[in-house]
């Protein structure tokens, strides 16, 4: 029989619907519609580079805030936000003896919210620790660690352990009281190993004490070496969650 | 045999469709939502407290008590209590890969991805946690030989004695380095066919005389090796391996995975006693001190 009912006119909203959504230069973008369709939704996720780290399907119980608490993909958050803040501050900062203090102060008293970047930066890079910390609890407690998942955890560890390190290399760079000495005393428990311990510390320092070298070295560190080298660890980490098949579930 | 490939699709649960939801919207979302959150309340943190901006670094002024950041407090603490070899390097390294080794070691794929999968899980968890925390106060409190202050406090305080001092005789037991400087290490020689051991327990000889140069081998300083290697190192070995046994005979644990929880809840609870400790609880010279009483001298 055939449909005898006339298609409905179009109501405004959807007339707004078909311009956002539908027009040319949306559709350039984004290649599927407005993800209101299990379809699109799919698509959504699969053809996103950012959203396809993810599956576009996943088991009921994973979405629970309870199994997570979305501890991992905080503790990448706070990454990126260190990353975003941290890129602003290198505008105002020069890692010299002579002006990384004064830059610092510079920074709070004459550039507009350069108080509130500082603090963002500080305080973000403790709740990241915090944040790793828990998330490898809550790894450990749900047994998450298991065959197939053993080397994402070894993975994790090491990420915790770049975690501390740009944390530490990025103490010093305020170079005040509380930065130098904070690193003399980290860096003389180094020095105390038993085998290449003076060694380690020099190639750290740059020399016997903290002074100009350790400065650069550690801003390098901070701002371009580790970062890169836990970026990697980070793709492989999330890449192996994947890998492994999704998050863990009982058998 | 069966590859390591082939054992890891075996450990796959089954997949169940019909109970998986769409990533977008639930996920995303979710994602969404606690990234906001956190933006907001690190946003209103970071308006109310400043980070903390000292004075111009100054080799020549150095603050007292001089602390690492906070994360490393823990290894600060644990260089209170030994030598600094085995508190600064050693001990955080076997650690590391003690922790990086438990999927290796713990390989039952029994009761994964649900939280405390054991049955008796909880209670190693909480066993595990507050004897380990309790363990760690009570050894930082003898080693700042708090006891000694509170005895002769009380007992002066109650009037029992008023100028009572802890007794010379267990000068032994003030603290750690008691081991080393409260025993008569000079009068406890003894001869055993013919050898006198040992003359003298500050340098006795390891090597064959004339076969090295290396004083450190030559000479060992027991009294201060014991207070400072053995025994801390005997602590940390032995406390774990008492607990795991201790909760064997309580018929708690049954496979690694709950040795596993036990020793990891407990190591969480020593390194959340040691970071907490020494990050509020130490003065100048390191002295054990409320947070309250605490302030920092330049010198
Ligand atoms: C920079 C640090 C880290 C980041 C950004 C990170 C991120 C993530 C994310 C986003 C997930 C997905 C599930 C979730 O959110 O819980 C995950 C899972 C996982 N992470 Fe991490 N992680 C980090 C550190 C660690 C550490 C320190 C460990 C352990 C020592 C670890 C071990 C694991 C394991 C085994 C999984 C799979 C969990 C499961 O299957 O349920 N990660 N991580």
């Amino acid at each position: 029989m055939a449909n005898l009912e006339r298609a409905p006119r179009k109501s405004i909203n959807d007339l707004i619907y078909d311009l956002i959504f539908k027009n040319y230069v949306w559709q350039s973008i984004f290649r599927t519609g407005y993800p209101n369709t299990p379809r699109n939704q799919m698509l959504a996720v699969a053809t996103n580079v950012f959203l396809h780290l993810h599956p576009t399907r996943i088991h009921r119980t994973h979405v629970k805030i309870t199994h997570t608490y979305c501890l991992g993909g905080l503790s990448f958050f706070m990454f990126l936000g260190l990353t975003v803040t941290g890129v602003l501050l290198m505008f105002y900062y020069v890692p010299s003896v002579e002006r990384a203090y004064q830059d610092i102060q510079a920074l709070e008293a004459n550039v507009r919210f350069g108080q509130l970047l500082r603090n963002m930066h500080r305080w973000m890079a403790h709740a990241m620790i915090i944040l790793v910390l828990l998330h490898m609890m809550r790894v450990f407690y749900t047994g998450a660690y298991k065959p197939p998942r053993e080397f994402n955890w070894v993975v994790g560890v090491v990420l915790f352990i770049l975690t501390l390190l740009l944390s530490f290399t990025g103490y010093l760079l305020p170079w005040d009281q509380l930065a130098f000495w904070a690193i003399t005393v980290g860096t003389t428990m180094v020095g105390s190993a038993p085998v290449l311990g003076d060694e380690s510390k020099f190639l750290l320092l740059g020399g016997f004490s903290v002074g100009p070298n350790a400065l650069i070295r550690f801003y390098t560190l901070h701002v371009i070496g580790l970062p890169l080298v836990i970026s990697i660890f980070m793709a492989v980490h999330f890449w192996r969650v994947r890998r492994d098949g999704g998050l863990a579930r009982p058998l | 045999m069966v590859s390591r490939a082939a054992a890891a699709i075996r450990t796959r649960p089954r997949r169940e469709r019909e109970a998986e939801v769409l990533v977008w919207p639930d996920l995303v979302f979710i994602e969404f939502i606690s990234a906001l959150i956190f933006s907001i309340a690190l946003m209103v943190l970071s308006a109310m407290v400043n980070a903390p901006l000292l004075n111009r670094a100054d080799p020549d002024t150095t603050p007292n008590p001089s602390k690492a950041p906070w994360y490393f407090l823990n290894l600060q603490e644990l260089l209170l209590h030994m030598e600094p070899a085995w508190a600064g390097v050693i001990v955080p390294t076997i650690a590391l890969v003690l922790l990086a080794a438990i999927p290796y070691w713990d390989r039952d794929t029994d009761g994964q991805g649900v939280w405390f999968g054991t049955k008796f899980a909880g209670r190693l968890t909480v066993f595990g946690f507050t004897a380990a925390t309790l363990i760690t106060s009570l050894l930082i409190i003898w080693d700042g030989s708090l006891h000694v202050v509170w005895t002769e406090n009380v007992i002066r305080g109650l009037g029992l004695n008023s100028d009572f001092a802890w007794p010379g005789g267990l000068d032994w037991f003030r603290n750690l380095r008691g081991f080393d400087t409260g025993i008569p290490w000079d009068s406890l020689g003894f001869t055993i066919g013919g050898f006198t051991m040992f003359e003298d327990w500050r340098a006795i000889p390891l090597g064959i005389p004339g076969t090295t140069t290396d004083p450190w081998l030559l000479n060992l300083n027991f009294p201060s090796f014991l207070s400072q290697q053995i025994i801390p190192v005997a602590t940390m070995v032995g406390l774990p391996v008492l607990f795991v046994l201790f909760c064997k005979m309580l018929g708690w644990i049954h496979t690694r995975r709950d040795i596993a929880l036990l020793i990891f809840s407990a190591f969480i609870g020593v390194y959340l006693t040691t970071t907490i400790v020494g990050t509020a609880f130490r003065g100048q010279g390191q002295d054990l001190k409320p947070p309250w009483d605490i302030v920092v001298l330049e010198e």
